[in-house]
């Protein structure tokens, strides 16, 4: 490859690589769709009352779309130049399939085949980069996107000439976007609005999204009504569940989720195991919540590790995930005492007629969690 | 008197005339929001080896984007091919980066056909309740428009976890007998013979969870025309069969739904199979013998 063609392609990669860092962090959590693809738009409102669009795709995926649409066989093998020169005699049918809007409005586009990657080398990607452009109309409010030519998940990118507060937006296939407000762009988020973003990320990772998490806890909560047993249990499983989501993160520690999933079930139906067996507190029960908290925390390191986070942002990301995750604890336990404990935690028949029988429950929950992922059901 | 085989086959070519009559010219015509998933190698034939690029594909009637890979999303990817003895086989982990196409790469062995098996975590996904009836028509789920209704949901978001197991098969320089074997994944496409080689028309089976699914909608699409489909559901025992009229690259696809668990955020769980191989000659005379539509 020649020297542009080669900046080319790694600013491609950074573009890529970089939309896919930020997945995690500015796509509302939670919410997946298909797959993450290639393509990626970035979208430019300029100072002149137009706006371009920079539409950045596989090369041969989009020619086929524009082929079968048009009923025609879709090429295969075909070199750069031999794309380019189709997509060139076809752009016109592009257009149709790229709506800008504003205030609803469409701005209808033109469409410009900027260049084709082909690489002879079959490890590196393939890519296009198409540029759109059409007018502002004088007194618009917002703007929004619709590509039709795309299947897989993408991000678009709005920003202004200047490129100050570039605000991302993932769409799936040919989604909409919601609109952008033109006259005030959304800030970058702050720190403070990350911070909040994970720690509500890791409330939502043990509330509602962790059932094997909540059990494990209530486990740790039903061993007995007293508060000294369960701030020493909630307390050494904090602290381990605390080092290894550290160490996971930072890639000191790795156990692959095949194992570390089956453990967190089994530490589940261990500690119901136990309060059915006895109502005390052992020396061992602390040593072993700890383990189980180990565990529990490479576990939630996973959730995390899917963000593919910025390195400068493990920390404060750790933290406020982490305080998430304790918050939920706190809930599940507060919801669990002031619902049972509260009002029937002195009752004679606590413990046989409520405490053994939950943990027998919660037991088999964990025991059939522990088989099912042993055996990959 | 026809031989279980003999009416396996009929029943399915019968299958394929009638659906693929009332499903492919729907398929044109309906955008649907989900898309199927397969590997795509850089070649089906790899030399003894050669370097083969594995890229995956989420898109609709064989023409995808591409997707990078995500090491998180994959459950499993994998090459299964036979024994250093030839006897046996021998699965072997895809290696690859992170946020890049192709999705994985690897040597080839060029002895046998080889199987490569790719199977997702799940992921989910919400779609306004008028599409997500499309894409369940679309796909002949019609079992579960027709469970919606029952329960109720017909005016609620479609909520579904999906799962994709996908398989290509690398020609070898001699046919194997793994093709034929499942690879384990929760739904699967089984040929009941490499298909790489010349041998009559295709038949195979769906699994669910290792055991024969009947009733589903299987499908199979030639890569050069896409037009080229043909459609059957399956029989009793999970069986399939088509005769493929054109020789070249085949995707046989099928997707099978079902309720997800009371403890999970989605409704339903659907479950995406394919197979993608190169049919080395036409098994059909014409395509409309097969129920195909130019």
């Amino acid at each position: 490859m020649t020297g542009p063609a080669v900046l080319r392609l790694r600013r491609f990669l950074s573009a890529a690589c970089l939309l896919m860092l930020t997945y995690g962090l500015l796509s509302p959590l939670g919410a997946q769709a298909h797959e993450i693809g290639t393509t990626n738009v970035r979208l430019t409102l300029h100072k002149d009352n137009t706006w371009l669009a920079e539409i950045t795709t596989g090369p041969l995926a989009l020619l086929n779309k524009l082929e079968t649409a048009a009923g025609d066989w879709p090429s295969r093998d075909l070199s750069a130049d031999a794309i380019r020169d189709r997509l060139d005699a076809i752009k016109p049918a592009i257009a149709p399939y790229i709506e800008v809007r504003f205030d609803g409005h469409l701005s209808p586009a033109r469409v410009e085949i900027a260049y084709v990657e082909m690489p002879a080398d079959i490890t590196q990607p393939s890519f296009a980069v198409l540029l759109a452009y059409g007018k502002v109309p004088a007194r618009a409010h917002n703007i929004s996107w619709r590509y039709g030519l795309v299947y897989s998940t993408y991000a678009v990118v709005f920003a202004d000439a200047k490129g100050d507060s570039p605000v991302t937006q993932w769409l799936d296939s040919d989604a909409e976007s919601k609109p952008f407000p033109l006259v005030s762009a959304a800030a970058r988020p702050t720190a403070l609005r990350i911070a909040a973003q994970y720690l509500e990320l890791g409330f939502r990772h043990i509330v509602p999204e962790g059932l094997d998490h909540i059990l494990f806890v209530l486990g740790i909560f039903l061993l007995s009504s007293k508060l000294k047993p369960i701030l020493v249990q909630v307390t050494c499983f904090t602290v381990a569940h605390s080092v290894t989501l550290g160490l996971t993160m930072y890639g000191v520690l790795s156990l692959p989720s095949r194992v570390v999933e089956p453990l967190i079930a089994f530490s589940i139906a261990y500690v119901a195991i136990e309060n059915i067996l006895t109502p005390k507190l052992t020396p061992w029960r602390p040593v072993v919540v700890f383990g189980f908290g180990l565990i529990h925390g490479m576990g939630f390191a996973g959730a995390l590790a899917d963000l593919n986070l910025p390195r400068d942002e493990i920390i404060p990301a750790l933290v406020s995930f982490n305080v998430g995750i304790e918050l939920a604890q706190l809930s599940v336990i507060a919801v669990a005492f002031f619902t049972t404990t509260y009002w029937i935690g002195n009752k004679s028949w606590y413990r046989a007629g409520f405490e053994i029988p939950v943990c027998l429950a919660i037991a088999a929950t964990g025991l059939f969690w522990t088989v099912q992922r042993v055996a990959g059901l | 008197m026809l031989t279980g085989q003999a009416a396996r086959g009929a029943f399915s070519v019968l299958a394929a005339l009638y659906v693929a009559i009332t499903l492919v010219a729907s398929a044109f015509a309906l955008p649907a929001r989900a898309h199927d998933f397969w590997i795509e190698p850089s070649t089906f034939h790899p030399r003894p080896g050669g370097i083969v690029a594995l890229g995956l594909r989420v898109g609709q009637n064989y023409v995808g984007d591409p997707v990078p890979r995500q090491s998180s999303a994959i459950d499993r990817f994998f090459i299964r091919q036979v024994g250093p003895d030839g006897k046996g086989s021998q699965d072997q982990s895809i290696e690859g980066s992170n946020n890049i196409d192709p999705a994985g790469f690897l040597r080839a062995d060029g002895r046998a056909t080889a199987v490569i098996g790719y199977s997702s975590n799940g992921s989910y996904i919400e779609l306004p309740a008028d599409k997500f009836e499309d894409y369940l028509r679309l796909y002949g789920l019609n079992a579960i428009i027709a469970e919606r209704d029952k329960r109720g949901e017909r005016a609620k978001p479609g909520r579904e976890r999906f799962y994709r197991y996908a398989k290509a098969l690398l020609t070898g320089a001699r046919d194997s007998a793994l093709p034929a074997q499942p690879l384990g994944f929760a739904y699967e496409i089984v040929p009941d013979a490499d298909p790489t080689v010349p041998a009559g028309p295709l038949r195979g089976r769906v699994l669910y969870d290792g055991r024969p699914l009947a009733g589903a909608l299987v499908e199979a699409l030639w890569r050069d025309d896409p037009r080229v489909k043909l459609a059957a559901r399956s029989d009793p025992q999970g069986g399939f069969s088509f005769a493929l009229p054109r020789a070249g690259v085949w995707m046989i696809k099928s997707v099978h739904m079902v309720r997800a668990g009371f403890f999970a955020p989605s409704d339903w769980d659907s479950l995406w199979a394919s197979l993608t191989f190169n049919a080395p000659i036409a098994m059909a005379k014409t395509v409309s013998d097969a129920g195909t539509q130019p």
